[in-house]
């Protein structure tokens, strides 16, 4: 399973497998070597509702906190504030960098997807994060908001129709 | 001697004063918000009461609901604590009124200290070193302009009835003065309904040193020495100690009878202490406010001197004799306090919320007063002060590599604190070689950017990562084939 994970500001691309006897992570921060570690599940392991972990020789409890984003982890009287960006949320990144709302002038789809519903016309002036349309991408729906107020120029699809990456969907005015 | 005594206050300083009541057998009521049903004061009292709704207003600071527990439970004597009622001569008047002792000075001294510019005003007749500026209030800004004319700029405007860093302002040059004196009555009269203000010459390099005094009903006042609280965030002290490592002995003993003087000036009785302004660049210190009750910080004299300050406390007030005279008292080593705070280390933005794991250092000269346990839930409507850590060593290095030490092995997790903070402050160079003013936080303290650089990013990461595939595993919602073994080894066959 692939994850990107954020620490303290800094992005890591993440993969975890599970065998029956250990947790196989590859840990690679942007512009650094991977690294990958073979984790015995002795090693890390539940304890009451922690984890204990023993992680080059040094033995950490773990607390795990669920958060907006991800976890806030806490071990001894240290923390992380931990975001996870998991295929979700990925999809959602990679849609945000299709388009920008007020960025650009117009508004890209970021992957293949089908529009279910369109809320504005041409000519409407539409504020900050209010809706622009839903977009339909790997059976999840995703609402596309203004980031700036804006007045629409054109729409360039319906509702109901399928796109393909980059197709243009709104073109606008930023105020 | 009292039988019973009713502790209004919560949190630590609420078991800190049942502590000294226990080992002097008097029996304890502790009174609770409904917000604290299961806070630790709560369980270790002999008795509990709700005295109302989560808000301060309405329980901790309810006197006629204190008063009436007071009576009803045959308590003979209250103790404030720090905070809520302990300065409220409302309160200890009304204790007198219903024939409860209020551990605490008479209410002639609260009220005569609590009035900043009243204060300022019997301090300079009992000849104790005032900061230069206004005699009495100022009204108009040509009163302050004269003052200027003696002090020059920088120059603090405060609020009479102040506190709290409310109805302060700053001042550095003529252009700010209007708004500044306009800004500082508008906010005094808002919290305080009262818009008096006065004029400070400010001191550009303080520490704050403050001297631990005591007296009786029987004519005795002394000084228990001083300490140092100079490290501070948002006005607030978060580490202090005793002694100070500014002070000559010389400079001690001078401020220790300045302060003997002020007390003496309100005929102080009980614990009380009086709070200076030590100019780091000329050496010479003045009074800033005398607060007329226990400080949190008072463990640090307790572990110098070997005065427990509570329990003296509670017996002046039942009409002893202290148990010492000044030439009785010493300063023995070097005593360290960190107040733990449920807040982000950065941000300093308070985090209430549950205590998942929690144990407190152990060891040798390690003193820890706190009042949370795992699975406590620390509610968001008090002071986020969960804990204070007091180690005592031969000097001040061994006071320092202690109270770190105590700081490694304190386990609380579940909440945000300030214990990556306080591990910095304690390894930081200006403050190891005692060279700190109370800017040291905003100003010197270069830290902030490697609070949390102990531990290994990646323990952080695997955790994470292990757990999050354990969730979507957990929840079905990832597709696990994509990623089997099966397919992994069928296509590195494949590739053979």
């Amino acid at each position: 399973m692939y994850f990107e994970v954020e620490v303290k500001r800094k992005k890591y691309k993440v993969e975890v497998n599970e065998s029956k006897t250990h947790w196989h992570v590859a840990l690679q921060g942007i512009g650094e070597k991977p690294e990958s570690f073979d984790i015995s599940k002795v090693d890390y392991a539940k304890f009451d509702d922690a984890i204990s972990f023993l992680f080059h020789g040094k033995s950490y409890m773990m607390d795990l906190v669920p958060s907006k984003e991800g976890y806030t982890i806490f071990t001894g009287n240290s923390y992380r504030d931990v975001v996870i960006f998991n295929d979700e949320s990925l999809l959602h990144e990679s849609l945000k960098a299709g388009g920008h709302l007020g960025d650009s002038a117009k508004l890209n789809a970021g992957m293949p997807g089908k529009i279910s519903k369109i809320f504005v016309k041409a000519g409407d002036a539409v504020a900050i994060g209010k809706p622009i349309l839903i977009m339909e991408a790997m059976k999840m729906e995703n609402e596309m908001k203004a980031t700036a107020d804006c007045v629409i120029k054109e729409i360039h699809v319906t509702e109901g129709a399928s796109v393909d990456t980059g197709a243009l969907l709104v073109t606008f005015e930023t105020k | 001697m009292f039988k019973k005594i009713l502790i209004a206050n919560r949190g630590e300083i609420a078991i800190r004063v049942l502590r000294a009541c226990k080992e002097l057998g008097i029996k304890t009521v502790a009174v609770f918000s409904e917000a604290d049903r299961n806070s630790l004061h709560v369980l270790l009292s002999d008795e509990a009461y709700c005295i109302g709704p989560a808000p301060s207003r309405e329980s901790y600071l309810n006197i006629p609901k204190i008063i009436d527990v007071a009576k009803k439970t045959g308590a003979e004597a209250v103790h404030p604590g720090y905070g809520f009622l302990s300065e409220n001569e409302d309160f200890a008047e009304a204790c007198s009124k219903a024939g409860i002792t209020f551990i605490g000075p008479s209410v002639e001294a609260i009220s005569k200290m609590g009035d900043k510019l009243s204060a300022r005003e019997i301090m300079k007749k009992a000849g104790v070193p005032i900061v230069p500026g206004s005699d009495g209030p100022v009204s108009t800004i040509d009163d302050v302009r004269a003052v200027v004319k003696k002090t020059g700029y920088p120059i603090m405007i405060k609020a009479s009835a102040g506190g709290g860093g409310k109805g302060m302002r700053f001042v550095k040059s003529e252009t700010e003065l209007e708004s500044a004196v306009r800004g500082a009555k508008s906010e005094a009269l808002n919290y305080f309904g009262d818009d008096k203000i006065y004029v400070e010459k400010y001191v550009t390099n303080p520490k704050h040193i403050e001297i631990q005094v005591f007296g009786d009903n029987h004519g005795n006042i002394v000084h228990i020495f001083e300490r140092e609280c100079s490290i501070q965030r948002r006005h607030q002290k978060i580490v202090e100690e005793s002694p100070s490592p500014a002070l000559t002995q010389k400079t001690r003993m001078a401020m220790g009878e300045i302060a003997v003087k002020a007390a003496k000036s309100v005929n102080y009785t009980g614990a009380g202490t009086v709070e200076f302004i030590f100019d780091i660049d000329t050496g010479e210190f003045y009074f800033l406010e005398m607060n007329t009750r226990l400080q949190v910080e008072h463990p640090v004299t307790e572990l110098v001197t070997g005065v427990d300050l509570v329990q003296e406390q509670i017996m002046v007030a039942a009409g002893n004799k202290m148990s010492f005279k000044q030439h009785d008292l010493v300063q023995r080593g070097w005593a360290m306090e960190v107040r733990i705070y449920a807040e982000d280390p950065i941000t300093f933005m308070p985090s209430p919320g549950k205590i998942m794991r929690c144990r407190h250092p152990q060891g040798p000269f390690t003193r820890v007063d706190s009042y949370v346990y795992p699975g406590y839930e620390v509610p968001m409507h008090y002071d986020p002060m969960i804990a204070k850590l007091s180690t005592w060593g031969a000097d001040r290095q061994a006071a320092i590599k202690r109270c770190q030490r105590a700081l490694d092995e304190f386990i609380l997790t579940g909440i945000k604190t300030n214990i990556p903070l306080h591990k910095k402050i304690l390894t930081n160079e200006k403050f190891l070689k005692g060279d700190f003013s109370t800017h040291f936080i905003d100003k010197d303290f270069d830290g902030f950017d490697k609070l949390f650089s102990t531990i290994d990013d990646r323990v952080f990461l695997i955790t994470s990562a292990i757990e999050a595939f354990n969730e979507h595993k957990k929840q079905g919602v990832w597709d696990m084939n994509l990623y089997s073994h099966w397919k992994r080894l069928g296509r590195r066959l494949s590739l053979r």
